[in-house]
Order: C-alpha cells, then structure tokens, then sequence
C-alpha cells in the first residue's frame, strides 16, 4: 500500500532543469548541514524504475516540497526578477538622461562627433572587453552589469532562501559553460535598456528642442569628416536613417548647420547611429545569450562526481543487496574425536608429519631409535602408514603439524585416528613460534575440541625431544 | 537450469574453496557490503549458504552465493568414489560427475558427516559457474588436490581465485602450475581484502572467457563498477580541493602585535586547520564507506580517526619532505604552520602575482585592507605554504590508501611525498595562490561566499591535484 502511494507521488516536472536546480542545491545543503531525514523519499526513488539521475531527481523533488527549498528556488528567481526590472528601469532612466545631457538644452550647438562618442563610447569599449574575455579563459566573463545583478540579487534575498539556491545554479550553469552567457543576458538586457533610454532622450529632446549641430577639429582635414559621418551613415541608411551629404558635412564645419533640411539629417544621423550601432547589437546579443541559456540549459546533467552524490548513489541504485540465507547451518557438525582409551599394545618410537610446507625439512629432528614414517598428505600415504601402524602399532607417536595452515576437520580427523593406532600420541606444533598466534590458537582449540588436551600438544623441539627421549629412556627401564 | 539462455536472467556464481580462505572477504568485496556474513580468522566461520545480489543501475546482473568452506575433501572423495563404484556396478554403466555427485547427496553421509560439504556441492551444481578461492599462501596439498577434483566433478565452470597473493611466502607459482596441471588454466588473482585497482575487472574478465553466454552482463558490470570508482575519485579529488581552498583563503586578523594575543591567534588557526583537515577525511572515509572500526581501518594513515602525526609538528613536516622556507623555518618551533604579517609587507611574490592574476578588485580590496593594517599596526595570520603542501600530500596519501583498501603493502608515506615533488618546492598551483587573495572564499571562518570563481578554482585544483595523484601512481608502479 505505502509503495503504490509512493510510487504515484510526483515526478519531476518535465521541465528537468528545475528538478536539478533543486537536486543540486539539495547536495549542497547536506554538504554543509549534513544529511536530512530522507527516508522515505529514498524508499520512493528506489521503487522508481529509471536511471540513477530520475532517483537523485525524484528523491530531490520530494524532499524539497516538505522542505520548502523548492519554494526558495522559486522566491529567488521571483527576486532576480524584481531587481533585473528594477535595474532595467535605473539604466533606462539613465540613459535618458545621458542623452539629455549629452546634447544640451539648445542654446549651444551639439557637436555630433562629440556626442556620439560620449553616448556609445562606453558601451562600445565594454563590448569590446566582453569579447576579449572569450579569449581567456578562466573567470566567468559574464560582464560586470551580469556579476552586479547576481550580487545584488544574492544579498536581497531574504533570510529564509537557502545561500546553496544561486549557488546550485551557479554550479550547473559552469558545468554547461553557461555563467557567460546567463550573466550576459543580464548584461546585455540593462545595457539594451540604458541605450534604448539614450535613444529615447535623443528623440524626446530633437523632437522638442531646436538644436543646431557642429563638429569642430583643430588638426584634422575635413574630408575625413566627410567620411567618418557617411561610413558611420551607410548601416543605419539601410534601415531609412538619413545621412548629411558632403555638402552638409562641410558647411556644419564652417558655421552651425542652421537649414532645416542639414538639422533633420544630423538628427537622424545621431539617432541612426545609437540605435544601429548601440541598442541593436545589444538587443541582438540579449537574444543570442537567451537562446544559448535557453538550449543549452536542457542539456544540463548532474554531475555525480561531486562530493555527496556518491554516497546518495549508493543508497538509491544499490550495488548489491543480500539474499539472506538460502541453505541454513547445519545443528551441528561431528568431527573426531581420539577414542578412549586406547587398547593398542605398540612398539617403539614413531615420528609422522602431516601436511608440512616444504621450507620445514623432513625429519625436523633425528634421535637414534625413533622410526620415520614421513610427511604424509594424500589418501594413498594415509592408507599405508595407517595400514602399518595396524600391522605394528607404536607405543609412542609423535605427529609433526604446521601450525602456519589452518586446521580442518579432515586433519584432525587423521591426527585423531593415528593417535587410536598408538599407546600414547603427542601433536608437535612446529614452529609455532613462527606462526600467526591466531592460528596457532584455533590449532590448539581444534586439538582440544578433538581428545588432544594440553599436555598432549608440544610447541618445542625440546619438548618434542625431552618426550622421545623420555620414551627411549622408558624402553630401556623396561628392558633392564 | 544452467543451459538455458543467459541473456536476461543473473548469472549464478557459487563462492567456493577450502575452509578458511577468504570466501565471505570476497563476497563482502565484491558486493560492497563490509557487513555481510561473518569474517574471522577462525576456520569454518561460514557454515550456511547466503546470498547476496550484484546490481549495475538497478538491474540484478550476478547472485553470488557464499558458501561453508570444505573441510574433509580427501574422505569425501573417497566416499563419492565408493559410492559411485557402488552404483556403477548395480546399474553396469559408467557415471559422470554430476550423476556421481547427485548419488553422493542423497546418501546419508550428506546429512551427517559431510552435510557442510553437501551444501557447497548442492550449491555448485545449481550455479553457471563456482568461484574457487585459494589461500595462495598453503602449498599445495593433496586435500586441495582431491577438494578440485570433487569440485570438478559438479561439471561447473571454475575459476580459481589466488587470495593473500602479496603475501610474503604466497606460492603462486606452485599453484599455478597445479591448478594448470589440473585443467584450470584460467586462474586470477585478487585479494580479496585489497583488491589491485584493476583488480575486479580482471576477475570478470576471466569469468567471462568461462561464460560467453553472460559476457554482455559481466561487461555492464564492470563498466558500472568502473564508472562509480571514477567518479568517487572525482568527489574525493574535489573534497581535498575544497579543503585547500579554505586553508589558503583563511585570514584572521589580530590588533596590535601583543606576543600572547599573537600566539593565542596561532593556536585558534592551528585548531581550526586541524579541524578542518579531520573533517576531510571523514568525508573521504565516508566517501570509501570505511568505518573507523572497520577491519581495514586500522592500516590507514590514522589512529583513532586522527592523524598519528600532529600536522603542525616540525618533524610531521621533515618526514614528508616539506622545506620550510627560511622565514618560516625561523618560527617552526612556535607553530609551524603560521605566516605572520604585518599588513601586506612580507606577502610572498607568488601570492601577490597569483592574487593580481585572478583576484580583480576584490584583490585590490585585499590589499587595501592590508595595508590599512600595515599603518594602524594589525596583524595577520594565514596558512603558510609548508602546511599546504603537507596537507596535499597527506590527503592524496590517504586518498591512495582508500582505494588501495588499507593494503599493508601500501607505500610509506615519505615515499609517496616523495613521488609528489611538484607539491613540495616550487610555487603553489595557480588555484591556491589565487585562494589567498579572497578571504570570502574560506570555509574555516563560517560563512562562506560560493562565487562562480570559487567553484571554477576548486574545480580547477581538482584537476590538478588528480593529475598529480596520477603521475604518482604511475610511478610507484613502475617502481
């Protein structure tokens, strides 16, 4: 029941950006403060059959709903909207009055080289870095007007908008190369707004003052005027901007242009160039940074290799998950166990090593009168030396083991049915020194769990010896 | 069950071998799930069968199946021998090995004595394919011997796994040629508890020239696992980027240049730093999903989950190969890791150029406030480059010893900073410079301002730190 009601809850919206806006900030966040209660989110995007993006996004999207940091990332666009108008409004006011100012209330007459160069030059020696900064790469280069907005808008937000929302944004946006291009629409939005508020001052004040229109040089030769005002003239004459002819050129030179006709064409002049050469490109640019932002932002993915999404990868497309228990313990398992007591009536002194390695050296030790049987391992070696221990069995056995293995049933097995064959056994741990203390420690728990109690299990050769010898020393009392 | 097309259903590996070589390690390994079963180092920990799936984006591809060690294979060799010898003569025909091992099961002996090995071969004759894994550091016995040829009779594909290879008295080439001797000439090593880097591919691959028919589901296994690894590199690369950021960025300002304010300043940094650094690795160690009372933890760089060597001490910095510079050097006995300035007076070229290359006007505000301290006689303390470069080649060795797994073969510390000289002389990475122009880019302090070009140079120092981490692989394999 829970599952089908989870798995019917919201789906990020179609529009993924915003899903991973949200799933980025949501990293970030728990980067910082540490991870929320998320458990059933987790549970709703692992019943979620997609890839590990749609689970990241999913769980995102529901923990950000409770949250409310999907409002937050909706009340911080809300605010970099406000403060884009507000600051459109700023510039196109001041731009205004730029351009009121630029040309005066009349009374003296422009001169129109002058002014233009004092109403684009800015934007043109800006635009000019904003394409150097193609060619460096590092920095975000989205314009300084871009960088303010970002600023501004960050430092009004309210206290309730988590600090990760731009932040988030920010990161996506530099993986896609996009910060220069999002700040750019800024950028290139005000100054669109600043010229098209020139370009508004210049019509209001031509439209309402009567100006007389000048241009002045003390060095230059006049016809290069002439072909500065028609180069500057002929892009904006393509869209119904008039030019002054030469003629016009040269008598605004002299005196101030005073006929109707040289004013008109001056005004235009002016006017043509600020819009053809200031707010269209602006516009233009505006238009080619929305429609990257626009296209590119589509294409936008999670990057998993950053901190946080490796460890909510492995929570939500798990690498593995137990079965559990398929085929259960056995109650318990029956190993050997040395019979007691022993009703074999044995000769002599015996010495047999079980699965040694080979840097041990067969026999460890040699003592007159002590019988080898060698190093046995295999079934067929098993067979024969318990076949002759039948046939002769010892009275006392010494069995070499190599503490260093680990012990199992079948070797002590074999230890314990041995040990039956002879009147008295001893296990040697060799070197035990050498070995692992944990191993020796199951080695000496295996003898004991197998009839082999402590004073059956020798760890020295001195003990081994002492015990051999004890044997010889024993047999001949005996003959005595 | 194993004939059938393979395309969509997991492939079934049963995990197999004498008692008390590895099996759950590998299991645990492989699943990366360091709480499956039960490890020790006592024989036949595992007596049950316990399964655990392998998943690539949600899509069960392997159930692996962990089983009791064998404990007795001589005897129940002999044993199947008897009792297909037995059955063989009844019905005048010979047997194969499934049929012998299906006769052997429903014996008696399969409940009693030999239940534990009854359970392996039960399992194995139900698997595609059997894991047989190798202590490589026991010779080669006749138990081992017997124990393949049991094996070998379930008629199942195995591929041996040569565990504890880096062993000092591991007998690889012993069981080599054995295990070729037998038939088995695709074998692969892997330790179980720290795998090689590359380690797991090559087991899939192996088992993949066993199983073409699971080929396609062995390959999006390995490209998944290799994919998660690279990008857990990635995140580690960025948390050790992030934290050399904000140690670069710190600033703390003192008034006036009273010695006991001064010294109480040092202090608080050097807190703050190693606080900072701490922090960094349990992110990391988070990041590798190691506990601190995991087995393995114990063979990191770290004690208790703090650095064995205090980062300020003069001697962590001498063992690491880190030159103090003469100024420094001078006051490495009282806090090591400390430049002390007086405004921006004893700012180091580097740093200025780097500040002046990216920091624009809020370098300049920097400095401004720098030298607004330099005439009302304030005092700055910041990290000195020294505990830079010993925080790189700290992080980059843990860094190393997380994706070794902890391995005891791991390279001593000194001979990893050794490899990554670039860090220890010359200038700083462009990144860092710049870092100390902008104090707002300190995470130490509290508020931290994430600007677009904070992210781009900790992105930036990622890049540069995994290029450094690299070319020190590179060489210490070559070594």
């Amino acid at each position: 029941m829970t599952a089908f009601v989870l798995s019917k809850s919201p789906l990020p919206s179609p529009d993924r950006f915003d899903s991973r806006w949200l799933a980025e900030a949501l990293r970030l966040r728990e980067a910082a403060d540490g991870r929320v209660r998320d458990a059933h989110a987790v549970a709703a995007a692992r019943e979620h059959r997609g890839d590990a993006e749609s689970r990241v996004l999913l769980r995102a999207s529901l923990l950000g709903d409770t949250d409310g940091l999907a409002a937050q990332i909706e009340a911080w666009r809300g605010r970099t909207r406000i403060v884009f108008a507000v600051l459109a409004a700023i510039a196109l006011i001041g731009g205004f009055g730029a351009a009121v100012a630029a040309v005066g209330d009349g009374s003296r007459p422009v001169n129109v080289v002058w002014s233009l160069g004092a109403l684009l030059g800015v934007h043109v020696l800006m635009l000019l870095l904003w394409f150097a900064s193609f060619l460096v790469s590092a920095g975000d280069g989205g314009g300084a007007l871009g960088r303010l907005w970002l600023w501004l808008s960050t430092r009004f937000a309210s206290v309730t908008t988590s600090r990760h929302v731009p932040v988030a944004l920010l990161a996506l946006y530099r993986r896609e190369r996009l910060v220069r291009w999002w700040l750019g629409t800024v950028t290139h939005g005000l100054w669109t707004a600043a010229l098209g508020g020139v370009a508004l001052g210049l019509l209001l004040s031509f439209a309402l003052r009567a100006y007389g229109f000048v241009w002045e040089t003390t060095i230059l030769p006049v016809a290069m005027f002439e072909r500065l005002v028609a180069a500057l003239g002929w892009l904006p004459s393509q869209v119904g901007f008039a030019v002054p002819d030469a003629d016009m050129v040269r008598a605004s030179g002299l005196s101030v242009a005073g006929d109707e006709m040289a004013r008109r064409a001056w005004a235009s002049w002016l006017l043509g160039c600020v819009v053809v050469y200031g707010m269209v490109p602006r516009a233009l640019l505006w238009a080619a940074c929305a429609a990257q932002v626009l296209r590119r932002r589509s294409r936008t993915r999670l990057d998993f290799g950053q901190p946080g999404y490796a460890q909510l990868l492995a929570r939500l497309t798990p690498t593995s998950e137990r079965i559990g228990v398929t085929d259960s313990a056995p109650a318990r398992i029956a190993g050997a166990h040395v019979a007691d007591p022993h009703a074999a009536a044995g000769q002599g002194a015996v010495m047999v090593g079980i699965e040694l390695r080979d840097d041990l050296g067969w026999p460890p030790l040699s003592l007159p009168g002590v019988r080898s049987e060698g190093v046995i391992e295999s079934r067929e070696q098993r067979r024969r030396v318990l076949a002759d221990f039948a046939r002769n069995p010892p009275a006392r056995l010494l069995i070499v083991c190599d503490p260093r293995l680990s012990p199992d049933r079948g070797s002590l097995a074999l230890l314990a049915e041995l040990a039956d064959h002879a009147d008295a056994a001893r296990i040697w741990l060799f070197a035990a020194e050498r070995a692992d203390p944990e191993r020796l420690a199951h080695w000496r728990a295996g003898l004991a769990e197998t009839g082999f109690d402590r004073p059956a299990v020798v760890e020295t050769e001195h003990d081994a010896l002492a015990w051999l010898q004890g044997l010889e020393t024993q047999g001949i009392d005996d003959a005595s | 069950m194993r004939a059938e097309s393979s395309s969509r259903r997991p492939l079934h590996l049963a995990v197999v071998g004498h008692t008390n070589t590895g099996k759950t390690s590998l299991l645990r390994t492989l699943t990366r799930d360091a709480g499956f079963g039960e490890v020790s180092s006592r024989p036949s920990t595992t007596r049950h069968v316990e399964g655990a799936r392998l998943m690539a984006d949600g899509e069960v591809l392997v159930e692996l199946f962990d089983t009791p060690g064998m404990e007795d294979p001589i005897a129940l060799l002999e044993l199947l021998e008897d009792i297909a010898a037995a059955q063989e003569a009844q019905a005048q025909q010979r047997l194969d090995g499934p049929a012998r091992v299906e006769h052997f099961l429903a014996a008696p002996a399969a409940h009693g004595r030999f239940e534990q090995e009854a359970k392996v071969l039960r399992q194995l004759l139900a698997s595609d394919a059997g894991l047989y894994v190798i202590d490589a550091r026991d010779p080669v016995l006749a138990k081992h011997r017997d124990e393949l040829a049991v094996l070998g009779s379930c008629a199942v594909p195995l591929l041996p796994v040569l565990n504890f290879v880096r062993a000092a008295e591991a007998n690889e080439s012993a069981w080599r040629e054995a295990l070729s001797r037998l038939g088995l000439h695709a074998v692969v090593r892997f330790d179980t508890v720290a795998p090689e880097r590359d380690g797991e591919r090559r087991l899939y691959e192996k088992l993949a020239t066993l199983l073409d028919g699971f080929r396609p589901a062995l390959e999006t296994l390995v490209a998944c696992r290799e994919r998660e690894a690279g990008l857990r590199h990635r995140a580690a690369l960025r948390l050790i980027a992030e934290l050399l950021i904000d140690a670069a960025a710190y600033r703390s300002t003192l008034p006036g240049d009273d010695a006991a304010r001064i010294a109480e300043g040092i202090e608080g940094l050097n807190a703050r730093v190693r606080e900072r650094e701490q922090r960094c690795v349990e992110a990391l160690l988070d990041l590798y999903r190691f506990g601190f009372d995991d087995v393995d933890a114990d063979q990191l760089p770290l004690i208790d989950g703090r650095w064995e060597n205090d980062l300020f001490h003069p001697e962590t910095l001498r063992q690491m190969g880190v030159k103090l510079g003469t100024g420094a050097a001078a006051g490495a006995a009282a806090g090591a890791g400390i430049d002390l300035m007086v405004g921006g007076l004893t700012l180091g070229a580097a740093a200025a150029l780097g500040a002046l290359a990216g920091g624009g006007w809020q370098a300049m505000r920097h400095f401004g406030g720098r030298v607004v301290g330099a005439i009302t006689g304030q005092r700055e303390l910041s990290v000195s480059d020294p505990i830079l470069r010993l925080l790189v080649l700290r992080q980059l060795h843990l860094l190393q010893a997380l994706e070794a797994r902890g391995h005891a073969a791991m390279k001593p510390i000194h001979a990893f900073a050794d490899e990554a000289r670039k860090w220890q002389q010359g200038s700083l990475p462009a990144p860092i410079e710049m870092a100390r122009a902008h104090r707002e880019w300190s995470g130490m302090g509290g508020r931290v301002e994430d600007s677009a070009a904070r992210i781009d140079a900790i992105e930036r120092l990622s890049e540069l730190l995994g290029e450094a981490f690299d070319s020190a692989a590179v060489e210490h394999d070559a070594s």
